[in-house]
């Protein structure tokens, strides 16, 4: 067995047991509150028969790890459970919003990404000038801001005030706009300023001056020999980013009330509908995983150096 | 050059000329702090910011609590500089105490998280081995979840309250600080003077005492400067959202939250705490970032 | 045979933080075409830089302040970035550096890397260009080039990415090549195999070289000419055999009586007491003077002045030839 296959096998079972441990959490997560969790959702006003019919439903009675091992058993099969509060197999609620969830994220990504790449490259070619400059400001400026009132903020300018974009909703093309600058103008500072480093850095290296030195020009030396090595930490980057992107399109989510996961989340959260909370804990976590395993997949595929590696 | 006398004296001399490099590098890093200016600003910032968290009561005209439903959603005026709420309490008085409430909150979120962190780090680091694993995995578990949805979550079953708020965000939240703190340790481990320590026979303990903590202790105040931001912006989102700290209590979260549903009447009060939070955490960041470039300045400058 | 480069009065200094370095002092020498000129000097006192100014590859911090590199009958020093990169660079004058593991493009392979010079500078139908880079390989007799040339830098060794580098910039078909201190990551076991590749750019390509070097046995063996280097000015310039007959600096006379094996033995083994000046605040007068045995009172307050001793040995020395 080759080295490479051993660190392989590692690192697939590393997946595993995070996976698994995050199972544990997202489970154990609801039976951290004191009270009866099926009576502080039923309200004061529940009777004894309510809550005991309810609590055998949701196999509230049995210990633990039973109650563990039954929700994990269905997981497998397919099944999330069913929301106490609507009374909906949870496959279905979350059939229904994953869409929405995804177009806001998926949008909201490209444009972290984009605008953050191209401003660090365009800072590290001018550096030190105006341009560098406010592209470190404006990174600062926008992770100074918490998403939640950015949101606010331009529903208030572009909505409210200009008329430019609808307010809440998704109600057509338009409604994508704010939650997905909302969204993305936050994200792409935490890519800008780490290109910006990561092509200066590049800059500095023996092979770009021996680009310069065979006679190559400028564009080419940037463009091919500079910006392929500097744009390969930006694929771990994007899979350090992801928790925090699924995080700021939960808020963002709340904030235009976009119907996506997000707010299912939210509104469950507060009404203590915890089947439905365990099972969105659980997809957004297995997600991050996956991302992760997968980001050092292609990782391995786009540097030469450890793609011919042992 | 035959000196082959290494004694114990010089290797102890060695050892406290490589420490007081140390030191005057400690001066060096706040002079190049001081030259920045953006740094600088921030300080200020973050100065008046704890100034009025401290007098609050004396700076604040009104009670923060004290509702006036009379005279709800007012523009600001000469009585009530930023305006009142839409339950007739003055903006300006929630305003400056809810500077109480966030740096309140971001110190004892900093501090709960900061405990656990550094610990598991410090045992993470020194220990190695199966330890190690064990708590890195643990991280790499936490991890998976987005901080704020964890939080959210572990804050919705608790309840409200600022207790609750540094509970769940300080069980969330520690892994960053492991994180730092065990490659901190890592890398001193490999340093010179540790090694001279051990070959001239000091004990681990006592190694970790003298050489190791003090440098933990000064990353650990560098580490509350840069995280105050992440700390103010996941509590006010947390109140925001409906958990933690709610109404009637002057958090700038819940009121922002609160004002949404007045945005184009009554602007004031959602844009008033806002730009609070903002200003706040941008002053924490231009210091963050200060320190940061005054410890190493290679990244920046030629 | 003419002169192919001359750099006269070369001032070069570079704004730093703490001040203004002055990291050439006005330089000057001549290389003959066709021969190797080997500049030679200790660690900082700018030959390397020397060979970058004529590149044009300094960092955006160095300041020209005055003197000209005629090249060709051109003053390049004067070219605009985007006449150097096309009219010099490359297929005129190349240059290769010190360090063979970072000097390659890491993520492409050594048949990407070389195609790219030949395919501008040795234009053909494009099925040819595999077995051109395959043929620029074997001219500096690296084994198995057919199954090299897939291989990325990284699976090669420092002698054999070293060679690549020579390859890939002789490629170019330049009438000048710079070597950079070229053997110094080099194993020394490497550097004698090494050493025969470079001195086969004389023999078989007839290549003119601008050797730079720390390593005075290196100089002996492989080149014609020498300048020997102090602090950012030149101290003597003289053909080898004449250098080590006859050296009149000196700072020459230090060097050479400083490596072993250079016409002394074990007990005669001296070492220059000091230390090379910082160029922020250079000595007066000549720079060498702190340490120089022979100083009188002129030195510290005069700059010597260049003067030719015999024919083609010049040399910068208050105590030689100018009185």
């Amino acid at each position: 067995m080759t080295k490479k296959q051993k660190y392989w096998i590692r690192r697939v079972v590393r997946t595993i047991i995070t996976a698994f441990g995050v199972t544990l959490i997202a489970f154990l997560i609801l039976h951290l509150s004191k009270g009866d969790p099926v009576k502080i959702m039923l309200g004061p006003y529940a009777t004894e028969e309510n809550v005991a019919a309810l609590r055998a439903k949701y196999n509230l009675d049995e210990p633990l790890h039973v109650q563990y091992l039954t929700w994990i058993g269905n997981v497998l099969k397919g099944d999330l459970g069913n929301s106490i509060r609507y009374n909906r197999s949870v496959n279905e609620l979350i059939g229904e919003r994953i869409g929405p969830t995804l177009i806001l994220t998926g949008s909201g990504l490209v444009i972290a990404v984009v605008f953050g790449v191209m401003l660090g490259i365009s800072a590290a070619l001018r550096r030190n000038s105006l341009l560098d400059y406010f592209s470190t400001f404006q990174a600062m400026f926008w992770i100074s801001i918490p998403a939640f009132w950015l949101g606010i903020l331009l529903l208030y300018i572009f909505g409210l005030q200009l008329r430019w974009v609808p307010i809440a909703g998704m109600t057509g093309f338009t409604s994508i706009i704010l939650p997905a600058l909302t969204l993305g103008l936050r994200q792409e500072a935490w890519f800008a300023r780490p290109m910006r480093a990561e092509m200066l850095e590049v800059l500095n290296q023996d092979y770009v001056k021996t680009a310069k030195a065979k006679g190559l020009k400028y564009r080419i030396v940037i463009w091919k020999h500079a910006l392929r090595n500097a744009l390969i930490p930006i694929v771990t980057m994007l899979a350090l980013r992801l928790p925090w992107i699924i995080g700021g399109s939960v808020v963002v989510e709340v904030v235009f009330s976009w119907g996506g996961i997000g707010s299912l989340l939210v509104n469950s959260v507060l009404a203590r509908d915890f089947p439905v909370v365990q099972a969105i804990l659980l997809i957004i976590a297995i997600t991050v995983v996956l991302a992760n395993l997968f980001a050092d997949l292609i990782y391995s595929v786009i540097d030469p150096r450890i793609r011919t590696a042992g | 050059m035959q000196n082959n006398d290494v004694t114990y004296e010089n290797i102890r001399n060695d050892i406290k000329n490589l420490k007081r490099k140390k030191s005057s590098q400690m001066s060096l890093v706040w002079s190049r702090f001081k030259k920045n200016r953006l740094a600088l600003v921030g300080f200020i910032i973050v100065s008046i910011v704890i100034f009025i968290a401290v007098f609050a009561p004396l700076l604040t005209p009104f009670d923060p609590l004290a509702t006036d439903p009379i005279n709800r959603l007012q523009g600001p005026s000469k009585e009530h500089w930023l305006g009142t709420d839409e339950l007739g309490r003055d903006v300006l008085s929630r305003l400056f105490y809810g500077s109480r409430i966030a740096l309140q909150i971001g110190v004892l979120i900093i501090l709960f998280e900061g405990a656990i962190g550094i610990l598991l780090g410090v045992v993470s680091g020194f220990f190695g081995g199966f330890v190690d694993s064990l708590i890195m995995r643990i991280v790499d578990i936490l991890r998976s979840f987005p901080v704020i949805i964890l939080a959210m979550a572990v804050a919705g079953i608790l309840g409200q309250g600022v207790v609750n708020v540094v509970i769940a965000l300080g069980l969330v939240g520690w892994t960053t600080y492991a994180r730092m703190v065990r490659s901190k340790i890592l890398s001193i481990k490999e340093m010179d003077y540790v090694e001279a320590a051990y070959s001239i026979g000091e004990s681990r303990f006592s190694v970790v005492m003298r050489y190791i903590l003090p440098n933990a202790v000064s990353t650990a105040i560098i580490m509350i400067c840069i995280m105050m931001p992440t700390a103010l912006i996941a509590s006010a989102t947390l109140s925001f959202l409906g958990v933690g700290v709610q109404p009637p209590s002057p958090a700038w979260g819940s009121m922002i939250s609160a004002g949404r549903d007045y945005l184009l009447k009554a602007p004031w009060i959602s844009t008033s705490a806002g730009l609070a939070i903002m200003f706040t955490v941008l002053g924490f960041n231009f210091i963050g970032d200060g320190l940061r470039d005054a410890l190493d300045p290679t990244t920046k400058k030629n | 045979m003419g002169s192919l480069l001359t750099v006269k009065d070369l001032k070069l200094s570079f704004s730093t933080e703490e001040g203004k370095v002055e990291a050439l002092d006005g330089i000057n020498f001549e290389i003959e075409e066709g021969t190797f000129h080997g500049l030679i000097g200790e660690t900082g006192c700018g030959k390397s830089i020397t060979g970058l100014s004529i590149m044009g590859l300094l960092d955006n911090n160095a300041i020209v302040e005055s003197g000209e590199i005629m090249y060709k009958g051109q003053d390049i020093l004067k070219l605009s970035e985007r006449q150097l990169q096309r009219n010099i660079r490359g297929n005129e004058i190349a240059m290769i550096f010190q360090d063979p593991s970072s000097s390659l493009n890491p993520v492409f392979t050594i048949e990407q890397q070389i195609e790219e010079v030949v395919r501008m500078y040795q234009r053909s139908a494009k099925e040819k260009y595999k077995q051109i880079v395959v043929d620029e390989l074997k001219k500096v007799k690296l084994p198995d080039a057919e199954s090299l040339v897939y291989k990325y830098p990284h699976q090669l060794s420092g002698g054999m990415k070293q060679r690549v580098m020579i390859a890939m910039m002789l490629a170019c078909n330049p009438s000048l090549l710079i070597a950079d201190e070229p053997t110094t990551a080099l194993d020394v076991s490497i550097q004698a195999q090494f050493l025969k590749v470079i001195s086969d750019l004389k023999e078989v390509f007839n290549m003119t070289v601008l050797y730079i070097t720390h390593n005075l046995a290196v100089i002996s063996e492989i080149c014609d000419n020498v300048s020997v280097m102090y602090a950012g000015r030149i101290a003597e310039t003289a053909s080898v055999h004449d250098l080590f007959k006859n050296p009149q600096h000196p700072y020459t006379y230090k060097l050479i009586h400083s490596v072993l094996g250079v016409e002394n033995s074990l007990d005669e083994l001296e070492e220059i007491p000091g230390s090379v000046p910082r160029l922020i605040n250079p000595p007066p007068g000549c720079r060498f003077h702190p340490r120089c045995e022979e100083r009188i009172d002129k030195c510290d307050k005069e700059v010597p002045q260049t003067v030719e001793i015999a024919p083609g040995h010049t040399v910068a020395c208050h105590r030689r030839g100018s009185q």
